[in-house]
């Protein structure tokens, strides 16, 4: 192969630039800290990882459908607001996590019907969902935390340690990158949410329905940040009605480092889970490195810009 | 003579506007049929209405003798109809193999365990558009580096491949250089040579007369023309659709 062909094909890995950002940043912050680059700390990263990571995952399967849900910053307090307070209630573990989700499938169910329905942006709809859940959240608990009353053994599994820094969340957070990745690249639904977000009249035109892979999305955004919400609940034991605030646009940014188009048709849920880890990298090196927390976010912010202009000049070369 | 496709007395209005008055309109085997009008004349709508994007309020539509019923465009690609949209063709994003399955796509195992056969569709995507004589670097390229020709040009070998007995293009030489041009109007003839009837929807009563057996003209929802090649000029037809629109 000659050169300028290597350079295409790595091109055409979707993932590229992100994990080249995530290259560059093990070294940076390697050469800042020597406590970095350590098998404890780079496990620390995942977990923390995790919890932005599974939403992305699902965020960005719906942005590629062309698509949003801004509103799974606040569903990621409502699974574990149902959950523990049926748990306090004296409920069957189990049953109260099934609840929790189903709850979470309702949420994506009418994030998804109302957009498709009404043809009104899920931009707004999500929106308003995200403000009517996070006003009834604070409504029903007045503003304080519930904490958990009761020893419950199935939250070891959810985001217990496995040792180490390493939590289950983290497992979890691979599995399901590992699965959507599947699901997007490998399966005729994949090939389906690209082109539902790429060209929704043609893929139409060739008899996929757009409506029903662009609701399945809906839910698969909304179960994820609600389970997402309840690996976090399982390492706290107790939820906040603020849980979970912003972390809808940290999953966007999560999806647009990872080479995902905000327009849809093109991107990646490996590289919205990198996108996730790099930001929880960042979040961490610095703070190792000495520098004030508050840095944090300005870096993120540019590194998003940054990102996004990369991410889009390697796409009008591979993909036009 | 038996057609292939018959439309009788096809209705169809949208509101207050009727979009199409009791036209008939059939395509036999083997043949090209121009389809012609000016804009808001019918020619989508009628099209529209064979393919089952749009339900007709009156009117019977037979297909290879048979009465049918298209509830949708995937209803009809199965009985073998395969329509090529100006723009709702390809997906530009998307790699030329996943665009030319997209809808259809090959699979390995069953159940929930279902995975895309990407190297049977690469191999089968690849022998289809060379077998149509364009030759593209990658099938892994994605559609947004194709010409306009190109894209028409594989939407057609989609249309090959998957068997179709007409195909219907809808203004594929819009927005094409000239020698483009050329090159689909010769698919158009390629594809009768297969044994396809072709309905070609155009603007452009040159484009249409090299290659049409026959030329249907449509005006505000009727049909005022209906000629075998030989028996009108360019000239005349154009002159029809004139005065046809004068007439309002």
């Amino acid at each position: 192969m000659t050169k300028e062909k290597v350079i295409l094909e790595s091109l055409r890995i979707k993932e590229f630039g992100a994990i080249v950002g995530v290259a560059i940043f093990l070294v940076m912050f390697s050469l800042l800290s020597n406590r970095f680059l350590t098998a404890e700390n780079l496990f620390n990263t995942l977990t923390m990882a995790a919890e932005l990571g599974i939403i992305s995952i699902g965020v960005a399967m719906l942005i590629i459908s062309g698509e949003f849900d801004l509103s799974v910053g606040s569903v990621f307090a409502v699974a574990p607001m149902v959950f523990a307070t049926m748990i306090n209630a004296n409920l069957n573990p189990y049953f109260s996590l099934l609840a929790a989700l189903l709850v979470c499938v309702g949420i994506g169910v009418v994030n998804g019907t109302v957009t498709l329905k009404t043809g009104i942006p899920s931009f707004i709809t999500t929106l308003g969902m995200m403000m009517f859940w996070r006003g009834i959240l604070l409504a029903v608990t007045g503003g304080f935390p519930i904490i958990l009353s009761r020893r419950v053994d199935m939250l070891q599994y959810l985001g217990g340690r496995v040792v180490g820094g390493l939590r289950y969340s983290a497992i979890w957070f691979l599995i399901l990158a590992f699965v959507f990745w599947i699901v997007l690249e490998k399966t005729r639904f994949g090939n389906w949410v690209f082109a539902t977000g790429g060209n929704p009249g043609a893929a139409r035109a060739l008899g996929i329905s757009t409506d029903r892979v662009k609701l399945t999305n809906f839910i698969f955004s909304s179960v994820l940040a609600g389970f997402s919400g309840l690996t976090t609940f399982a390492r706290f034991r107790l939820v906040d009605p603020t849980f979970g605030q912003e972390l809808e646009l940290e999953a966007i940014a999560s999806a647009v480092m990872g080479g995902t188009l905000l327009t849809g048709g093109y991107g990646s849920v490996v590289g919205a889970s990198i996108g996730a880890f790099m930001i929880s990298m960042v979040r961490n090196g610095l703070v190792l490195a000495g520098a004030p927390a508050y840095w944090y976010r300005a870096f993120i912010g540019v590194i998003l810009i940054v990102a996004a202009v990369i991410n889009a000049r390697i796409r009008k070369k591979v993909a036009g | 003579m038996s057609y292939l496709v018959e439309m009788k007395n096809i209705w169809k209005s949208f509101g207050r506007v009727v979009a199409l008055k009791g036209v008939d309109f059939a395509v036999g085997h083997t043949e090209v049929v121009g389809l012609l009008g000016d804009n808001g004349a019918g020619k989508s709508t009628l099209v529209k209405v064979l393919v089952g994007y749009y339900q007709p309020d009156k009117g019977e539509i037979y297909f290879e003798g048979r009465p049918v019923k298209f509830n949708s465009p995937r209803d009809a690609r199965e009985h073998g109809i395969e329509t090529v949209y100006q723009d709702l063709a390809l997906v530009n994003l998307m790699p030329l193999w996943r665009n030319f399955f997209l809808g259809r796509e090959i699979v390995r195992g069953f159940g929930p365990f279902r995975y895309l056969d990407k190297k049977k569709m690469r191999k089968i995507a690849r022998e289809a558009l060379s077998d149509i004589g364009i030759s593209v670097r990658s099938v892994d390229d994605t559609v947004a580096f194709l010409s306009g020709g190109e894209r028409q040009a594989v939407a057609i070998a989609r249309a090959y491949h998957f068997g179709a007995k007409l195909l219907i293009l809808d203004e594929p030489t819009a927005a094409l250089s000239v020698g483009e041009t050329k090159r689909v109007l010769e698919h158009i003839l390629e594809a009768k040579k297969r044994g396809i009837s072709v309905v070609l929807i155009s603007h452009n009563i040159y484009h249409v007369y090299e290659v049409a057996d026959r030329l249907v003209i449509l005006e505000r929802g009727e049909k005022i023309g209906d000629y075998k090649r030989e028996e009108v000029t360019p000239k005349q037809v154009m002159e029809l659709i004139a005065a046809a629109a004068g007439v309002k």
